[in-house]
C-alpha cells in the first residue's frame, strides 16, 4: 500500500490582519495552517481600530473567503475566525525553528492561560469577584481591567485568562466558577510540531510612551496619548463609549493636536527610517474626530511631509482639509508644555508670517511610528540568519516576502509599518511563495470528504427531525427543561421526531446521532447546539451521511439559552418556566422556516484551468511565471511588439540596486521558454464573456487584424502605466528642460552630460496632486528623483542641485535615500500649491523663480538644466481594457479594485484581478509583489480543486421578470448581468453573496434568495407572532 | 537675500560636518529657543539654512548668532543629530575670522588676568567670609606669561594680536 | 573622596558666598576639595569657543591639565564652566589630533593632558557620591514646612550624552530630590523646565523679551505653587533669577517679585548651621526670611 504523503502544513506564526490573510488563502487551497500569535488573542492591531482610511469604516469581514464561504466563519472578523483548516494558538510564542527547506521542526510555547477556554462559557462571575485591578493593554492603559479578564472585549467566543503577573491566587475565581475551568496551577505547555513552510508575520513593536526617553518631551500628562489609544478613545467599544474624552477628567476634547513622525526620522535615536502610515492615520483621526466630536473640533496636525503616498490618499487629504477644515502645521514642535488648567501648550513657528504662536489644546496625539530593528534581530537569530546592512530580516532583493532562507516568508509589518491594502496584499503573495513553494514538494493537500447527497423529495410532506443537545459540558445546570420542551415539540404538526442527546460536538456524540437518523423518515433536519459557526460543516456532514439533503438541515444555537440563567439575576429554578418557553418559541419558528424550504443543491464550477494575463511587463511576466511553475497554463497577451513593460524597457536602475531591464530580459527567455505559457505579442483585448471558470475572450491580433478567442477560467490586468505627460513649466520649449525618464535615458546613453552644469533645478509634483491633473500622488516620482540626483552627483561633485517639493515620498524605509541626498549636498526646498514656482525663458534658457520657504525670501535661478517630476499615468487602454472585462476604471484612469483596503488584488467579479501599476503607481518591489497575490488567488481557483457554489443564491424567475435590469445594476458584486441571446437574466453562481439587494429592487418579485423566500419569512413572523401554545402546555 | 551671491562651499569654512547636511528644516530647534524670543530672534533653522546657501553677507551681518543662551536644547532635540549648537559656535567663529569687530572683548580679559572680570582680588570680602585667598593666575604672574604665550600661538589672538598688547 | 574645584569667574568674583558655602558643606559630606591653582576660565562660551578652536581647547586643556595633574576629577558648581569644560574634554577625547594639538601647547606648562580627569557638577556629585540619606542625617537644621522650587541648570541636561546625569534628562529630579532631602516640599509648576535665559547674549542683546521670557516663568511659579524659595545650582541661575525681580519690580513699580533665590549648597550650610553671613550673604531679593526660618530651627 502506497505511503500517504504527509498533508502540507504551513506555520504562520503572526495573527494580525497580513497572517490571518496568508492563513485563509493557505487553508482554502487545502493546506494545513497553525496560526499562532503571542498574545492572547488574534487580530493584532486591528482588533482595535473601528475605522480604517481612507474608508473610514471596518471591512476586516472582507478577508473572509466569498466562493466556497461556508467553509468559514461568516461573521465579525473583529470578534473571531474560524476556519476548519485552521488550527489557531493564540497566546503561543515560537521559541525553536531547527531544519531545512521544507522540512522545519517548530518549538511552540503555549502560555498557559489558567483557564480552559474550550469549557469556559465566558459567563464572567470570575472577572466581578477578582480583586485585583490593573491597566488595562487593549485600551493602552486608559482603563483598568482585572487579574482576569477579556483581552479583548468584544471576542466571541470568549477567551478570557488570568495575568499571573498581577494575580494574588486569593482564589476567590474558583469559588464562582460554575464549570470549574479555572486551574491556577496551569503550565505553559511546550508543542513541537513539523512544518514544511513558515509564514512569518509578527507585525512590527511600536514606539510608545512608555519605553522610549524622548518622548517624555512630549507625554507630560495622562491627555497626551499615542494613536493607538486615541484609536480605542473614539472607538465604540472603547474607553469613553465612542465620545472623545480627555483621560484627566473625562471633560470633552474639543481642541486636539497630532504631532507626527513620534520615534521615526530620527537620527539622533538612530532611528532614520518613515513610519508610512503615521500621516494617514493621524488625517483619519483627524476626521473622525470632528465627525464624532462635531465640526467646532478643531484639528491641528503638526508635520514634516504629508506621506499621502498611496492610492487615493491624497484625495483623502484633499478631503480632510478643504472639506473637514483639519488645519496642518508644517513644524515640529520640541514640546509639549502642561498648563494649571490641565491644557496642553505648543509653540511653533509659522514660517510664512515668520512668528511664533503657541496655541493650547484639550488633547495631544502623538503619531507614533516602527521600531523594528529588535523584532528581526529576534526574529534573524530564531532563524539562523544574520540581518542584513539595514539591521533587517534580509530578504530577496526583488521579492519582499521571500526571506533569503527557503521555505520561510514574511508579510505584512514584518516588511517595515505597512497600510492595510499592503499587509493584505503580503499575505496573499506569501500564501502564494508558500504554494509554489511546496508545489515543488512531496506533499499532499486536505482532501473534501464527498459525501453524495440523497436526491431531493421536494414533493413530499416536510417531516422535520429534531435534534436537541443538552450541553451540558458547559453548564452544571440548565436552564431549559429539556422534557417539557421536547414534549412540546413533539405536538407540532410537521415535526416527525424529537431526540434530546448530549455532546453532539463529540464525536461519540456524532456517531449516536448518525445511528438515530439512520432510521429517520424525516426529509428535514433540526439541531439545537451549540456555536453553530463551528460545526456546521462537520454537523452538515453528518447530516448528508444520515441521508438528508444539506439544504434541508438547519442548526440553531440553543446553548445560549441553556446557559441564559447564569447571566441573569433571577434564581434559575422560577426561571426555567420562560427559558423552555423561549426555547420552544424559538425552534417552533426554524421548523416553519425549514418547512418551507426547498431542496437546494450546490453546483460544482466548471473550470477552465487557463489563465489570462493581460499584459506583458514585469508584473504580467511575474505573475504567468508563477502559476506557470505551479501548473498552470498560462495565455499571456502583451499590445506591443516587446515584453517588459516600462520598467523593463526603460529602467536600467533603481536606486535599491534592482535592475529591470535585465531582470525583464531574464524573465522573457523563460516565459518564451516555458511549456505552459503561450505569448501572444501585438494583440490587444476586445472583448469577455462568462464568468469564474468560464471566460471567453476574444483577442485581436494588431499586426494581422484577425481576431480569435481564449478560453480561460481566470484573468489578471497587469496593463501597466507610463511616465506622466505635461505643459507646465514651459516644458516643450526649451531642450534645458526635460522629464526626468528623458534625464534619465539621456544619461545612460550620453547624450546628456552634466559634467559642466553649474546649476541643476528639479521640481516635483508637476501636474499631480493637484486638482487640475493628476489628483493623485504617484509615489515614485521622490525617490525616481533623488536616484536622479545622485547620478548627477556622481558625475559632478560639484554642480548645485535643488528639488523643489511638496512633501517629500521617501516612506518606509526609502527615507534612508533622503539622508542619502541631503548628505550628498542636494538641498531641498519645499514649495506649496498656491506657491508654485514660475518658470520663465530668457534666450531660450529657463529662468526659475521661487519662494525660499525657510528664509522667507525669493529665490531666482537659471539652471543648466530644469527636470520635471511628472508623475506616472494610466495607460489610456485601460478604459478599453475595462470595457471589454466589464470592469470599473476610475478618474484616473486606473483599475478600480473590489475593495481598496481587504481586497487590493481583486475585481468585485470573481475570477478577474489586478496588480500593478493598473492599479496604481508603484515601485518594482510592490509590483511585483501584487502580481504574485494576484497569481495565487488565480491559482486558488485553477489548482484543480473542486469549487462549489453556495446553496444559498439569488435565482431568479423568468416568467415573471421583466429584463428592466435594476437588479443588475444594483448588485454590488457584479453577479447578475443580462444576456442578450437568451434574453435573460444570468446570475454569477460563484459570485452572488446573496446579500438580498436584487430582491429589493425587483418589482415583480422574480428575484428570489433560494431558500428566504417571502413564504419562509412570513412563516417565521407568524410563529413569533402567535398565540404561545406553550402557555396553554405548561399549565 | 541675494542668492547670486550665494557660495556653495561656505559650508565648508564655518561649519564643515555632515552633520550640517542632514537638517531638513524640521524646525524643532525653533520652539523650545530662549533666544528665539528675542527681537530679532534668533532662529537656528534659519542659520544653518543660510550655511548650506552660503549666504556670505548675510551671514556676515547676522548678530543673532550671539544671543545663544548655550542652553543646547536645540541640540537635544534635533532629530538629524545637527548638533546646532556646535553650528552656532561655528558660526560664530567664522565670523570673527573675518571680522575683527567681533571679537568678544572677554577674551582680552582672559588674555591680560586670565578671567572674564577680576577674581581672588576681593580680598577683603573673601576674608570676612571665612575664605582663604584665592590662588589665581592673575597672582602667579609667571604661570600668565606662559598662558598668553599658549594664547598668542592660537590664530585668533594671534591674528589680533594689537588688541593683547601691554598698555 | 578629593575632587579639585573649579571656581569660574562669577562665583569668586561677584558671589563669593556661594564659594563659601561649598567650602563649608562637601568635606563635611566626605567631599574633600583641592583647589586648581593658577586655573583660567574655562573657557566661557561667548570668549574663546565664539573665536577659534584651538585657544577654546587650549584653555580647557589648560584646566583639565591641572587637576590631572594632581590625580583629581574636577567638581563645577557653575553651570556654563561645566558645561565649557565637559565639552572641552569631551571634543579631546574622542580626537587624537586635537588632544595632540592641545599637549603640544600646554607643552610649556610642563603638563600633558590624557583626558583621565573627569568633570562632574556638583550636583551630581551630592546626588550619586554624598545621596540624599546622607544629607538627611548630616544636617542639623531643615526646611520643613518650606515650599521650594527647582530650577535644573540647563547645561547639567543639555545635550545629554554629553553633560547628562540624570536618569532621564527630559525629567531631572537630582536637585529635587536633594532638596527634599533637607526636609523642604518641591513643588512643580508649568514652566518647571525652562531655562533662566541669562545665559549668553540674549539678556544682553534683547533685554526686553528676556526680561518678558523670565518674567513668565517667574510669574508661573508666583501662580502655581507656594514657593518660599528658588533654589539653584548654577551661578548663572542664581544670579540672574535673583537680579531680574528686581528690575521686574522696578519696572512695574511693584514688590510682586521677591522670591528669594539660593544656591543648593547655600540652603545646605544654613541648614549645617554655618553662619548666615558668611555662607548667605549677597543677594539682591533680601533672603532673611527663610534664613531665620532656617536657623530659628
Amino acid at each position: 500500500m502506497a505511503e500517504k504523503k504527509p498533508t502540507g502544513t504551513v506555520l504562520v506564526a503572526g495573527a494580525g490582519v497580513s497572517g490571518i490573510k496568508a492563513a485563509i488563502e493557505l487553508a482554502e487551497i487545502g493546506y494545513k495552517v497553525l496560526l499562532t500569535d503571542a498574545s492572547p488573542q488574534i487580530g493584532g492591531i486591528l482588533a482595535k481600530l473601528d475605522n480604517q482610511f481612507p474608508t473610514d469604516h471596518c471591512g476586516m469581514c472582507r478577508m473572509l473567503p466569498m466562493v466556497g464561504r461556508e467553509y468559514a466563519s461568516q461573521y465579525c472578523m473583529r470578534k473571531g475566525l474560524y476556519h476548519e483548516n485552521i488550527e489557531i494558538l493564540p497566546f503561543t510564542e515560537l521559541k525553536r525553528v531547527e531544519g531545512d527547506a521544507g522540512n522545519y521542526t517548530v518549538e511552540l510555547l503555549k502560555k498557559a492561560r489558567y483557564i480552559d477556554t474550550e469549557k469556559c462559557n465566558g459567563l464572567g462571575e470570575c472577572i466581578r469577584v477578582c480583586p485585583v485591578e490593573t491597566a488595562d493593554e487593549f485600551n493602552h492603559g486608559l482603563t483598568l481591567r482585572k487579574a482576569v479578564y477579556k483581552p479583548v472585549p468584544h471576542n466571541t467566543p470568549q477567551m478570557l485568562l488570568i495575568d499571573m503577573d498581577t494575580c494574588t491566587k486569593c482564589g476567590e475565581c474558583l469559588k464562582v466558577c460554575p464549570t470549574n475551568v479555572i486551574n491556577l496551577e496551569a503550565e505553559d505547555e511546550p508543542l513541537t510540531r513539523q512544518v514544511h513552510a513558515i509564514v512569518l508575520a509578527s507585525g512590527v513593536k511600536l514606539y510608545n510612551l512608555k519605553d522610549f526617553e524622548d518622548a517624555k518631551s512630549w507625554a507630560v500628562s495622562p491627555d497626551v496619548v499615542s494613536s493607538l489609544a486615541f484609536e480605542r478613545i473614539i472607538s465604540g467599544s472603547g474607553t469613553f463609549d465612542g465620545t472623545i474624552r480627555r483621560p484627566s477628567d473625562g471633560k470633552p476634547a474639543r481642541k486636539i493636536a497630532w504631532v507626527q513622525c513620534m520615534g521615526s526620522r530620527n537620527r539622533r535615536q538612530k532611528r532614520d527610517y518613515c513610519s508610512s502610515i503615521c500621516c494617514m492615520f493621524a488625517l483619519k483621526e483627524a476626521v473622525l474626530a470632528k465627525e464624532k466630536g462635531g465640526d467646532d473640533v478643531e484639528t491641528t496636525i503638526f508635520y514634516m511631509d504629508m506621506r499621502t503616498f498611496g492610492k487615493d490618499f491624497y484625495r483623502y487629504y484633499e478631503r480632510a482639509v478643504d472639506e473637514h477644515g483639519v488645519k496642518l502645521i508644517r513644524c515640529r514642535v520640541q514640546q509639549v508644555m502642561l498648563n494649571p488648567d490641565k491644557s496642553l501648550s505648543m509653540r511653533y513657528f509659522d514660517s510664512e508670517t515668520q512668528e511664533f504662536f503657541v496655541s493650547d489644546y484639550d488633547m495631544v496625539v502623538l503619531s507614533t511610528g516602527q521600531v523594528p530593528y529588535e523584532t528581526h534581530k529576534k526574529l534573524a537569530d530564531l532563524l539562523h540568519v544574520d540581518v542584513n546592512s539595514q539591521n533587517l530580516l534580509p530578504t530577496d532583493p526583488y521579492d519582499k516576502v521571500k526571506l533569503v532562507k527557503p521555505g520561510v516568508f514574511l508579510c505584512g509589518s514584518l516588511m517595515g509599518l505597512t497600510d492595510l491594502s499592503e499587509a493584505i496584499s503580503s499575505g496573499i503573495a506569501a500564501a502564494g511563495q508558500v504554494s509554489r513553494f511546496l508545489s515543488g514538494m512531496d506533499v499532499s493537500l486536505l482532501e473534501e470528504e464527498e459525501i453524495p447527497e440523497p436526491t431531493a423529495k421536494d414533493r413530499d410532506e416536510p417531516l422535520v427531525s429534531v435534534v436537541l443537545c443538552k450541553c451540558s459540558e458547559k453548564t452544571q445546570e440548565s436552564s431549559v427543561d429539556f422534557n417539557v420542551l421536547g414534549a412540546g415539540l413533539k405536538k407540532l404538526n410537521s415535526v416527525g421526531e424529537v431526540n434530546i442527546m448530549d455532546m453532539v460536538c463529540s464525536d461519540e456524540g456524532k456517531q449516536m446521532v448518525l445511528d438515530l437518523l439512520a432510521k429517520s423518515k424525516c426529509n428535514r433536519l433540526l439541531i439545537g447546539a451549540c456555536h453553530p459557526f463551528m460545526y456546521r460543516k462537520s454537523l452538515k456532514n453528518l447530516a448528508k451521511k444520515a441521508g438528508f439533503s444539506a439544504s434541508l438541515f438547519e442548526i440553531i444555537d440553543l446553548s445560549s439559552i441553556v446557559h441564559k440563567g447564569f447571566f441573569e439575576p433571577q434564581p434559575v429554578e422560577s426561571a426555567k418556566k420562560d427559558y423552555t418557553r423561549l426555547a420552544y418559541n424559538e425552534i417552533r419558528a426554524a421548523v416553519e422556516n425549514l418547512k418551507l424550504k426547498p431542496a437546494l443543491h450546490v453546483e460544482t464550477l466548471s473550470i477552465n484551468p487557463a489563465a489570462l494575463v493581460v499584459g506583458g511587463g514585469i508584473a504580467g511576466m511575474h505573475a504567468a511565471l508563477s502559476l506557470a511553475q505551479r501548473g498552470v497554463e498560462v495565455h499571456l497577451v502583451e499590445k506591443t511588439d516587446k515584453l517588459g513593460g516600462y520598467a523593463g524597457t526603460r529602467i536600467e536602475h533603481t536606486i535599491d540596486g534592482l535592475t529591470p531591464v535585465s531582470m525583464a530580459k531574464d524573465m522573457t527567455i523563460k516565459v518564451l521558454e516555458h511549456k505552459y505559457i503561450t505569448l501572444h505579442k501585438n494583440c490587444e483585448v476586445v472583448a469577455t464573456q462568462g464568468s469564474l471558470g468560464a471566460f471567453e475572450t476574444k483577442i485581436r491580433d494588431i499586426s494581422s487584424q484577425e481576431n480569435f478567442y481564449l478560453n480561460h477560467g481566470a484573468a489578471i490586468i497587469a496593463t501597466g502605466g507610463h511616465e506622466g505627460a505635461t505643459d507646465e513649466y514651459e516644458y516643450g520649449n526649451s531642450d534645458q528642460i526635460l522629464t526626468q525618464a528623458e534625464l534619465k535615458d539621456g544619461l545612460a546613453t550620453g547624450e546628456i552630460d552634466v559634467s559642466e552644469a553649474e546649476t541643476i533645478v528639479m521640481i516635483q509634483c508637476v501636474g499631480s496632486r493637484q486638482k487640475e491633473g493628476r489628483e493623485y500622488c504617484s509615489r515614485i516620482c521622490c525617490i525616481g528623483a533623488i536616484a536622479n540626483a545622485l547620478s548627477i552627483r556622481e558625475k559632478n561633485p560639484e554642480a548645485r542641485i535643488f528639488i523643489l517639493y511638496r512633501d517629500v515620498m521617501t516612506y518606509g524605509f526609502n527615507e534612508q535615500y533622503y539622508t542619502k541626498a541631503r548628505l550628498a549636498g542636494i538641498v531641498f526646498v519645499s514649495y506649496s500649491l498656491d506657491n508654485k514656482p514660475k518658470v520663465e525663458l530668457t534666450d531660450g534658457s529657463p529662468v526659475i523663480t521661487f519662494t525660499e520657504p525657510v528664509l522667507n525670501a525669493e529665490m531666482q535661478l537659471t539652471p543648466d538644466y530644469l527636470i520635471l517630476s511628472t508623475g506616472v499615468d494610466a495607460e489610456a487602454s485601460n478604459r478599453d481594457v475595462g470595457k471589454a472585462f466589464g470592469l470599473p476604471v476610475n478618474e484616473d484612469g486606473f483599475f478600480v479594485e473590489a475593495d481598496s483596503k481587504w481586497r487590493p488584488v481583486e475585481f468585485l467579479k470573481v475570477g478577474l484581478y489586478v496588480a500593478g501599476v493598473a492599479h496604481s503607481p508603484m515601485t518594482l518591489k510592490d509590483a511585483i509583489l501584487q502580481a504574485e497575490a494576484a497569481a495565487h488567488k488565480t491559482y486558488a481557483y485553477l489548482s484543480g480543486r473542486k469549487i462549489h457554489t453556495a446553496h444559498t443564491i439569488s435565482r431568479v424567475h423568468d416568467a415573471i421578470c421583466v429584463r428592466c435590469q435594476r437588479c443588475v445594476d444594483i448588485c454590488p458584486y457584479g453577479a447578475r448581468s443580462y444576456d442578450e441571446v437568451l434574453d435573460r437574466i444570468i446570475v454569477d453562481g460563484a459570485t452572488c453573496q446573496a446579500c438580498g439587494m436584487c430582491g429589493v429592487a425587483c418589482q415583480n418579485n422574480a428575484a428570489e434568495i433560494m431558500g428566504f423566500s417571502d413564504k419562509q419569512i412570513m412563516a417565521v413572523i407568524d410563529a413569533k407572532l402567535s398565540k404561545d401554545p406553550m402557555a396553554t402546555t405548561a399549565e | 537675500m541675494d542668492f547670486s551671491q550665494s557660495d556653495k562651499d561656505l559650508w565648508k569654512q564655518i561649519y564643515n560636518t555632515k552633520d550640517l547636511l542632514h537638517c531638513f528644516n524640521c524646525s524643532t530647534c525653533l520652539s523650545g529657543c530662549p533666544a528665539s524670543h528675542g527681537d530679532p530672534p534668533l532662529l537656528v533653522r534659519n542659520l544653518a539654512r543660510m550655511v548650506v546657501y552660503g549666504l556670505e553677507e548675510d551671514l556676515l551681518n547676522d548678530d543673532t548668532p550671539w544671543a545663544c543662551v548655550s542652553c543646547s536644547r536645540c541640540e537635544e532635540m534635533c532629530p538629524m543629530d545637527v548638533k546646532p549648537f556646535e553650528m552656532i559656535l561655528a558660526i560664530r567663529r567664522w565670523q570673527t575670522l573675518n571680522d575683527e569687530t567681533r571679537v568678544p572683548t572677554a577674551i582680552v580679559e582672559i588674555y591680560k588676568r586670565g578671567y572674564t572680570q577680576s577674581v581672588g582680588t576681593n580680598t577683603e570680602l573673601r576674608a570676612s567670609l571665612g575664605l582663604p585667598e584665592l590662588q589665581t593666575i592673575t597672582k602667579m604672574p609667571e604661570m600668565l606669561k606662559l598662558y598668553q604665550e599658549m594664547l598668542m600661538k592660537t590664530p585668533v589672538v594671534s591674528e589680533n594680536d594689537y588688541m593683547f598688547n601691554e598698555e | 573622596m578629593e575632587l579639585c574645584l573649579f571656581l569660574g569667574c562669577n562665583t569668586p568674583a561677584i558671589r563669593p558666598d556661594v564659594e563659601r558655602a561649598i567650602r563649608a558643606t562637601m568635606p563635611e559630606l566626605g567631599v574633600d576639595l583641592a583647589d586648581a591653582e593658577g586655573y583660567v576660565c574655562c573657557p566661557a562660551f561667548g570668549s574663546f569657543p565664539s573665536t577659534d578652536d584651538d585657544s577654546y581647547l587650549a584653555s580647557s586643556g589648560w584646566n583639565l591639565s591641572i587637576a590631572e595633574a594632581k590625580g583629581l576629577d574636577i567638581m563645577v558648581q557653575c553651570g556654563s564652566c561645566y558645561s565649557s569644560l565637559r565639552m572641552g574634554r569631551d571634543h579631546l577625547a574622542h580626537d587624537e589630533e586635537k588632544l595632540a594639538r592641545v599637549n603640544e601647547l600646554i607643552e610649556l606648562t610642563g603638563r600633558k593632558l590624557e583626558c583621565k580627569t573627569k568633570v562632574r557638577h556638583v550636583s551630581e556629585i551630592l546626588y550619586n557620591e554624598v545621596g540624599a540619606e546622607k544629607i538627611s542625617k548630616t544636617i542639623k537644621k531643615n526646611l520643613n514646612g518650606l515650599h521650594g522650587i527647582v530650577q535644573y541648570p540647563c547645561h547639567t541636561l543639555f545635550p545629554s550624552e554629553i553633560v547628562g546625569f540624570e536618569e532621564s534628562p527630559r525629567e531631572p529630579k537630582a536637585l529635587r530630590i536633594l532638596t527634599e532631602a533637607m526636609g523642604a516640599t518641591v513643588d512643580h509648576y508649568s514652566r518647571e523646565l525652562q531655562c533662566c535665559g541669562g545665559a549668553g547674549g540674549f539678556s544682553k542683546s534683547s533685554p526686553a523679551e528676556a526680561t518678558e521670557f523670565t518674567k513668565t516663568k517667574l510669574d508661573a511659579i508666583i501662580d502655581e505653587t507656594k514657593a518660599d524659595f528658588i533654589v539653584v545650582s548654577c551661578i548663572t541661575c542664581l544670579m540672574y533669577l535673583d537680579n531680574i525681580q528686581k528690575k521686574l519690580n522696578d519696572a512695574q513699580g511693584t514688590d510682586k517679585y521677591h522670591i528669594p533665590v539660593f544656591d543648593y549648597n547655600q540652603l545646605l550650610a544654613l541648614c549645617m548651621g554655618f553662619d548666615p553671613k558668611q555662607v548667605a550673604s549677597i543677594c539682591t531679593v533680601p533672603r532673611n526670611k527663610v534664613i531665620d526660618r532656617i536657623t530659628a530651627g
